[in-house]
């Protein structure tokens, strides 16, 4: 091989820099390096703060960004990646190197999104500095139509580019392999990635082969399994924060909440700075009763979220329903008003307002828990906003135990329209009209509005199957505007569209609706498999 | 009555001054290759300089592994083993040393299979080598040599020099026996300590890797020997 001095120097001159660190020699040295790499000085911006840095990232783009971890007050270095990340302030071709005094768990373990290219230990040299850069910028450019297929949200399609780069790219095998194992998985193509990871075990111990191999399991519902090998895995990789993270939703599956709230414990003592991690461990401690650790955690989550792109409304809510539990109901609202300032979202309103609902019931208010009640299916009217199931759970109880009945059947009505092939959820809906002594007339109700449903879904299966595809297509239409959120309804609308696109010609408008619909399943059911093959079809009908 | 003064918690400390110390030797380790770079090689200043730079190196190094094993016994050092293509790895670990070697006039040879692609934590064994290296940077004569091959064991990471080699009781007592403080040596242990604990970190298969010392190699010197499964 060729020493270094014989390698010709990669010429850094057309390329634009931002330096982030809060000391002023480190800044210089830093910008010294920069120059003996070619690159032009106007051409480097620095920064002292994260606050300083966003404002250099919101007006420019930058090929590169030197980032200091610690910051000192205010935004830490991976803060200030997460919000470059979260609000696209920087392209898929920068590179973002971050620069470390060590290397420590509380440092690297970011979630895997938000991943800078690099970790650079200190002290920087110009030759690490170039060799660093070079290999980042020829590994994007290798990468690019990967990455353009995934941001295209065609998970398929990267897949086979990956296929296409492995037969040619021997250097970056291992990295290829270990994408198309998450495209596999996130494309719900489970077996596929199941097969995948077996054949690496079986050459080598790998870890995210390992963990690859237990999603594969988990989303099969082989839960022991999946358990097993998870518990394996981190036994022997101590540090693998995202083998703790599957290790807790297998165990939350298996409703093994004490378990789970000891790896979560785990996780959160090697990485104490994950907003998300801290808010999943309080909600396991709250469901578990154990009120001092949800406190502990909720408060730790909305104190991380202070300078965190990542902050999270369900903190807030948690800690409220936490402090609530606990008798404390001042407090409980004090943290809602909070909350309400901090986020200006239709969804976090309605959120909000069903907890303070439930904590002046709690309180024994009964009056003040009606008013909420009342003021909360204004607001439902109002925004159209759609909520998640738990909630809407939640809103229901509320309703319920505050006397508007009416409000609360048309929730519990709707989710079962939405939801009516998922037996847990249609359970838990029966518990709520049993716990408001309602069984009866509950389960009547809840039998109407899955029937209704279902027939509503039929409707356009039998046009297809008599050959009315236009006709069908408007059924299927309205029942997407009548089922918004069930799964089955959107995609077989997207199905039907794209059939009849196909065959005749492509719609732009029908795209859209297409895609849109899509984009509705890919977060209420992510890893759906016809949903990435219907994407896919999508993306080849109009590329 | 007096109270019992409390103890502190001296290892969390000495972390932290470690740490602390890191952030000052970066800043000095930037200032000195500026001057290096601008200063003229062949005047007095620039040899005495470049000894500056190998002593800082050195207590940089030593300050990453004591860092290093006091994440390690805690279970808080990331270990991340990647695919690395050993000509990058080596052009990087490299990169580091060429300025100390140019400086003492030190003949340098690679012997690396080409395309070899193995799968390590890069500053875990970027640290080790660099140990080595630096080892053999002071027992050489003029001349030192890496190689790196796929042996039966796995990945072969060699350091050879042409100087004494080590002394036969040092080979006879083995790695296990070499970890012991020695003041007067000038030798803390800690170098062998750290290079033996990451090479066992680094498993597969039932295997573990390892570390061993020999003489011999191309030119009758020492070799320090890491196999990697």
């Amino acid at each position: 091989m060729s020493l270094p001095q014989q390698q010709l120097p990669a010429d850094f001159g057309d390329k634009s820099f931002l330096i982030i660190d809060d000391f002023h020699g480190m800044r210089s040295i830093l910008r010294d390096i920069l120059r003996s790499c070619g690159v032009n000085p106007r051409n480097i911006a620095t920064a002292a703060n994260g606050g300083e840095a966003i404002a250099l990232l919101e007006k420019n783009r930058f090929d590169g960004v030197l980032c200091d971890f610690n910051l000192g007050a205010g935004k830490n270095g991976q803060q200030v990646l997460e919000e470059a990340k979260f609000r696209s302030l920087i392209g898929p071709g920068c590179a973002w190197i971050m620069i470390t005094a060590e290397k420590t768990t509380d440092v690297v373990m970011g979630a895997a999104e938000y991943q800078p290219d690099a970790y650079l230990i200190k002290p920087i040299t110009e030759a690490t500095l170039r060799l660093r850069l070079d290999k980042i910028w020829s590994k994007k450019e290798a990468f690019a139509d990967i990455d353009r297929a995934v941001v295209e949200q065609d998970f398929l399609r990267a897949v086979k580019l990956c296929d296409q780069r492995l037969a040619t790219d021997r250097s970056n095998a291992g990295e290829l392999l270990r994408l198309k194992c998450q495209l596999l998985l996130s494309a719900g193509e489970h077996e596929q990635a199941r097969s995948l990871c077996s054949a690496i075990l079986a050459e080598r111990d790998v870890p995210w082969a390992k963990l690859g191999l237990a999603r594969a399991q988990f989303a099969a519902g082989e839960l022991a399994e999946a358990r097993a090998l998870l518990e394996a895995l981190v036994a022997e990789n101590r540090t693998f924060l995202e083998a703790y993270d599957w290790l807790v939703a297998v165990l939350k599956a298996q409703d093994d909440l004490t378990k789970a709230e000891e790896v979560l414990e785990q996780a959160a003592r090697l990485s104490p700075n994950s907003v998300t991690r801290q808010k999943i461990l309080g909600e396991v401690a709250l469901q578990l009763g154990k009120l001092d650790n949800a406190e502990k955690a909720f408060r730790k989550s909305v104190a991380l979220g202070e300078h965190s792109v990542l902050k999270t409304a369900d903190a807030y809510l948690g800690l409220a329903k936490t402090c609530s539990a606990k008798d404390n109901p001042n407090e409980a609202l004090q943290v809602l008003g909070t909350l309400t300032k901090q986020f200006n979202d239709d969804e976090v309103k309605v959120k909000a307002l069903a907890t303070e609902g439930m904590v002046h019931h709690k309180a024994g208010d009964p009056i003040a828990a009606r008013k909420v009640a009342q003021q909360l299916g204004e607001a439902l009217n109002q925004s159209g906003v759609r909520t998640d199931s738990a909630t809407t759970l939640e809103m229901a109880e509320l309703m319920l135990v505050t006397g508007e009945k009416s409000q609360a059947v048309a929730l519990l009505q709707d989710e079962v329209r939405n939801n009516p092939e998922d037996k847990t959820l249609l359970g838990r809906v029966q518990q709520v009209f049993d716990t408001a002594s309602m069984g009866a007339e509950g389960s009547a109700l809840v039998e109407a509005s899955r029937k209704e449903a279902l027939e509503l879904m039929n409707q356009g299966v039998l046009l297809v199957r008599d050959g009315k595809f236009d006709e069908a297509l408007a059924a299927l239409r309205t029942a997407c505007e009548r089922l918004p959120s069930n799964v089955r309804v959107l995609l077989n609308f997207a199905h039907l569209a794209l059939g009849i696109m196909q065959k005749t010609a492509v719609d732009p408008a029908l795209v859209d609706e297409i895609r849109e619909r899509l984009l509705t399943v890919r977060r209420l059911a992510p890893g759906e498999k016809r949903c990435a093959q219907l994407m896919s079809q999508l993306d080849t009908l109009t590329r | 009555m007096t109270l019992p003064e409390p103890t502190p918690d001296i290892s969390a400390f000495l972390a932290s001054s470690v740490h602390d110390m890191k952030n000052s030797i970066s800043i000095l380790i930037g200032g000195m290759e500026k001057i290096l770079a601008a200063a003229d090689r062949e005047s007095p200043e620039y040899q005495d300089m470049s000894h500056m730079m190998y002593e800082t190196k050195r207590i940089n190094g030593n300050l990453i592994q004591l860092l290093t094993l006091y994440k390690l016994g805690n279970h808080l050092y990331p270990f991340s083993p990647e695919d690395w293509l050993l000509d990058d790895f080596i052009h990087e670990t490299l990169s580091q040393q060429q300025p100390l070697l140019e400086s003492r006039g030190i003949a340098f040879e690679v012997d690396c299979e080409p395309d070899l692609i193995w799968p390590f934590d890069a500053d875990l064994v970027g640290g080790v080598v660099g140990h080595a290296l630096n080892n053999a940077i002071h027992y050489t004569q003029n001349r030192i040599r890496l190689v790196v091959r796929r042996a039966a064991e796995g990945l072969e990471l060699r350091v050879e020099d042409d100087g004494r080699g080590y002394p036969q009781k040092m080979l006879d007592d083995g790695v296990a026996a070499m970890q012991g403080v020695d003041f007067q040596g000038g030798s803390t242990g800690l170098g062998l300590y750290f290079s033996a604990m990451v090479a066992r970190l680094h498993r597969n298969k039932g295997k573990t890797g390892s570390i061993r010392l020999e003489n011999g190699g191309a030119w009758g010197g020492g070799c320090f020997v890491l196999c990697l499964p």
